[in-house]
C-alpha cells in the first residue's frame, strides 16, 4: 500500500464503496474495486488496531 | 533649642488610637490576595493588593491576618461556596477590623468573607479574557481544527503523578474494540501560580513535536476541590486557542466552566471523560469502516447475484430468440417448402398436361395413321382377294405343274408327260398326247 493516511484511505474507501453502490460498474471493474477496497480496509484495521513500533519508539525517545 | 519630639513608640502609639478611635468598626473590603501563607499555629498572613484594572501597576497594599480559628472557618465556607481554596490571586470581599501595632504596624484582621463576590470577579474575570480572546480573533481557533478520524497519538499535559493520568491511560488500554493508542506525557504543575507557564511550557515543547500527534489532552486529577484560576488565565488561554492541534481538556471540574474548557476543541468534565472521547472517537470511525466492509460484502454479493440473473436471463433470451428464429426460419423453410412443392406440382401438372395433349395428338396422329393403314389395308385385302389364285381358278383359270412346278409355256411340254391341273377345288393329272401349234 502506497503512503496513504489513513483518512484517505477511508475516503477512498467510501467512495469505492459508493462507486459499487451504484451498480455502474461492470463485471471487470468491480472485480478491480473489490480488490483495491479489500486492501484499503486491511490497511485501516491495521492502522487501528495494531501498534506500530516506529511510531512508540520515536515517542519513547522524546525526552 | 530644643525642639519638640516624640518618640517612635509615642508617635506608633499615638497613630494606633487614631486609628482605633477613627475606624472602631469592622469594613467590608475589596482586594486581590496575594503571598498567602500560614505559620505553624495556624494563623494565615497574607498581602491584600488593588491594582489598576487596567495597568495592572499596584495601587494599594496592606498586610492582613486571620487568626487561625476564624481562617479554619472561613476557608472551608470559601472553599466549598467557590470550589477554589482560599489562595493567592484571588479577588475577594473581606471585612476587616483594621488595626495599627506599635512594632507590626497596620494590618488588616479578617474577620469575615463573602465568597460569592469571588465567584462574581472570577466569572467576570472570565468574561474579560474570553472577551479579549474574541477580539483577537483566536476565540474559536482550536475549536475550528478537525479532530483527525484516526485520533489515537495523543500528547498528555498531566502531572506524572496524578491518578487522573493513570485513569486517562487505563482507559484508552482497555478500550472493548481492541482499538491502538499512542500516549506520551508532557509533565506540567496543574496547580497553583506555577501551573499557566508549566502549562504553555508542556504545549511548546509538545509544539516542536507536533506532527507525531493527533491531539492533546489537557488533565488533571479530580478528587478534592481545587484551584481553577489558572485555567482562566488569559495567557494560557491564548496558547491553547491557538496550538495547531486538537486539545481536549479534562481538568476534574463538574461545576464551572474555565476558560481553557471553552477555547479547547473538546471538554470533558474527568481525565477518564477525555478518554472515552477518543475511545468513542476513533470507534466510531472504526464501526464505519466495519459498515463499509459489510456494505462491500453485500453490494459485491448483490453485484454477482444480479450478474448472474442477467446472465441467465440473457441465456434464456437467447434460448428464446433461437427457438424464436429456428421457428421462424424453419417457418421460412416450410413455406418454401410448400412453395417449392407447390411449384414442382404445378410443373409436374403443366408437363404432364403437355404430356398429354402430346399423347393425344400422338394418339390422335396413330389412330389417323392406323385408320389410314387399316383403309390401305383393306382396299389390298380387297385387291388381293381379287387377284389370288382361288378367286382367279373360281372364275375358271387353271394353273399347269409339272413336277411340282408351275408351266407357263406349252414349249416345255412333251409328249406324254404328266401334268397336273389345279382347279380351285381339287387337282387332275393328265397325259399330254398331242403338241399344237
Amino acid at each position: 500500500m502506497e503512503k496513504l493516511t489513513y483518512s484517505e484511505a477511508k475516503k477512498e474507501l467510501e467512495a469505492i464503496v459508493a462507486a459499487i453502490e451504484s451498480g455502474e460498474l461492470d463485471v471487470d471493474a468491480l472485480t478491480e474495486k473489490v480488490k483495491r477496497a479489500s486492501e484499503l480496509i486491511a490497511f485501516c484495521k491495521e492502522k487501528l488496531t495494531k501498534t506500530d513500533e516506529e511510531l512508540q519508539k520515536l515517542l519513547d525517545d522524546i525526552d | 533649642m530644643q525642639k519638640s519630639s516624640l518618640s517612635l513608640s509615642e508617635l506608633n502609639r499615638s497613630v494606633r488610637d487614631t486609628i482605633r478611635k477613627n475606624f472602631p468598626d469592622t469594613y467590608w473590603v475589596r482586594a486581590e490576595t496575594s503571598d498567602v501563607r500560614r505559620n505553624q499555629n495556624g494563623h494565615c498572613y497574607l498581602e491584600f493588593i488593588e491594582k489598576d484594572p487596567v495597568t495592572q501597576v499596584i495601587l494599594a497594599r496592606a498586610r492582613g491576618m486571620i487568626w487561625a480559628n476564624t481562617f479554619q472557618m472561613l476557608s472551608t465556607y470559601f472553599e466549598g461556596e467557590t470550589g477554589q481554596p482560599f489562595t493567592s490571586g484571588l479577588k475577594v470581599l473581606v471585612r476587616v477590623s483594621v488595626d495599627f501595632h506599635e512594632i507590626y504596624g497596620f494590618s488588616l484582621n479578617v474577620v469575615d468573607i463573602d465568597p460569592t463576590f469571588t465567584l462574581g470577579e472570577m466569572a467576570k474575570n472570565r468574561l474579560l479574557v474570553l472577551k479579549r480572546l474574541e477580539e483577537e480573533g483566536v476565540l474559536t481557533l482550536n475549536k475550528e481544527l478537525t479532530l483527525p478520524e484516526l485520533c489515537n497519538r495523543i500528547a498528555v499535559i498531566s502531572s506524572p503523578t496524578a491518578a487522573g493520568y493513570e485513569d486517562f491511560c487505563d482507559q484508552l488500554a482497555k478500550n472493548p474494540y481492541g482499538l491502538v493508542f499512542y500516549t506520551k506525557l508532557f509533565p506540567a504543575v496543574m496547580q497553583g501560580e506555577k501551573s499557566e507557564v508549566s502549562i504553555i511550557a508542556a504545549l511548546e515543547k509538545i509544539y516542536a513535536y507536533r506532527h507525531l500527534f493527533d491531539a492533546v489532552a489537557i488533565i488533571r486529577g479530580g478528587g478534592a476541590t481545587s484551584e481553577l484560576n489558572c485555567f482562566d488565565s488569559y495567557l494560557l488561554a491564548t496558547h491553547c486557542a491557538q496550538f495547531p492541534l486538537p486539545i481536549v481538556s479534562g481538568i476534574g471540574h463538574e461545576r464551572d466552566v474555565t476558560v481553557l474548557d471553552i477555547v479547547s476543541h473538546t471538554r470533558a468534565k474527568t481525565p477518564t471523560a477525555v478518554a472515552e472521547f477518543f475511545v468513542g472517537h476513533v470507534a466510531k470511525s472504526f464501526a464505519e469502516l466495519i459498515d463499509l466492509e459489510k456494505r462491500l460484502v453485500a453490494v459485491s454479493r448483490d453485484f454477482l447475484q444480479r450478474e448472474k440473473f442477467r446472465l441467465s436471463v440473457l441465456s434464456k433470451e437467447v434460448y428464446h430468440f433461437s427457438t424464436a428464429f429456428m421457428r421462424d426460419q424453419s417457418a421460412l423453410i416450410g413455406q418454401t417448402a410448400f412453395r417449392l412443392k407447390h411449384f414442382v406440382n404445378r410443373m409436374i401438372q403443366l408437363l404432364q398436361q403437355q404430356e398429354q395433349q402430346r399423347n393425344l395428338r400422338f394418339r390422335h396422329a396413330l389412330e389417323q395413321r392406323l385408320q389410314n393403314e387399316k383403309q390401305t389395308l383393306l382396299v389390298s385385302e380387297q385387291y388381293i382377294r381379287m387377284v389370288s389364285p382361288e378367286n382367279i381358278l373360281k372364275r375358271g383359270y387353271t394353273i399347269t405343274m409339272k413336277a411340282g412346278k408351275i408351266i407357263t409355256s406349252a414349249e416345255k411340254l412333251q409328249i406324254d408327260e404328266l401334268i397336273e391341273t389345279l382347279f380351285w377345288n381339287g387337282k387332275i393329272v393328265s397325259q399330254v398326247k398331242k403338241l399344237k401349234e
